[in-house]
């Protein structure tokens, strides 16, 4: 198989956002086991996207959320 | 069933109201326009109600009405229009590559010493708030909202393709700039 590496890197993206069907994601899943350096720079990608989650997670204030009761009430 | 009436349940709009604060934020970038963003999303979700079609996805739907208002009024408010940068050397593992070449300084080899270490950071939101607005729209809506790539195509207008390369070059364009910030925060601590 040509280039097996380049082939999973170019999905990895799709691999961590669920985007690709079954068959696919158990192509991926079995090259990360047998590839080091592959799983490597999957669980890269992986962390981003957690930093990201994790850091960006907030609560509405009081103000807004009173705005928005009020609002479904006379609706 | 008697007494139960036939108008289908109101959708629950209001338990989005989170999701969208926290989108807001980041792409008004301050607290008082991201209220006034989200209040305006929540006027014209109720006064249009009747448009949404029950069963269907009611925070697609919120997510589109305010990725339309923020296009359409809020986009010209920000101080700081961010272009598109020139240099995107389109490399999506940047980070691995410099780790593995060791470029920081002894005391912060290891990943864990950077900001990638550290699960809370604020580095990473002001990686995010500096990525042009284009790229930020589509990484917050797949990294914190776990919109599928069709369903971010349908919010923003655009192709699944573009939704894409805007995802992509956002994740590079975080890499890159996480990366300065451990060096520069590592430059710090050597001369202190």
């Amino acid at each position: 198989m040509s280039d097996p590496c380049g082939g999973v890197e170019r999905r990895l993206h799709e691999y961590l956002d669920r985007e690709l069907n079954d068959a696919e994601v158990e192509q991926v899943r079995r090259h990360l086991h047998d590839c080091p350096p592959c799983l490597d720079k999957f669980a890269l990608q992986e962390h981003l996207k957690r930093l990201v989650k994790v850091n960006c997670q907030h609560s509405a204030p009081e103000r807004l959320r009173n705005f928005v009761a009020a609002l479904r009430r006379r609706h | 069933m008697t007494g139960a009436s036939n108008a289908p349940a109101a959708p629950d709009f209001e338990g989005h109201l989170d999701a969208l604060y926290r989108n807001a934020l980041r792409l008004t970038r301050n607290p008082a326009d991201a209220e006034d963003l989200v209040q305006d999303t929540y006027v014209r979700a109720y006064r249009y109600q009747q448009r949404f079609e029950p069963g269907t996805n009611a925070k697609a739907w919120l997510f589109t009405i305010m990725a339309n208002l923020f296009r359409n009024r809020y986009r010209t408010r920000q101080s700081k229009i961010v272009e598109e940068p020139v240099d995107d050397p389109g490399n999506d593992f940047y980070i691995y590559e410099r780790l593995r070449e060791g470029g920081l300084p002894t005391h912060l080899r290891s990943p864990e010493d950077t900001v990638l270490g550290r699960e809370i950071s604020p580095e990473v939101v002001r990686a995010l708030d500096d990525l042009p607005t284009p790229a930020r729209m589509v990484v917050l809506l797949v990294d914190l909202e776990d919109f599928s790539y069709r369903e971010v195509a349908q919010i923003l207008g655009i192709k699944i393709g573009t939704v894409m390369s805007r995802l992509h070059r956002g994740r590079r364009a975080l890499q890159r700039k996480l990366w300065r910030y451990a060096r520069e925060a590592g430059l710090k601590a050597d001369v202190s």
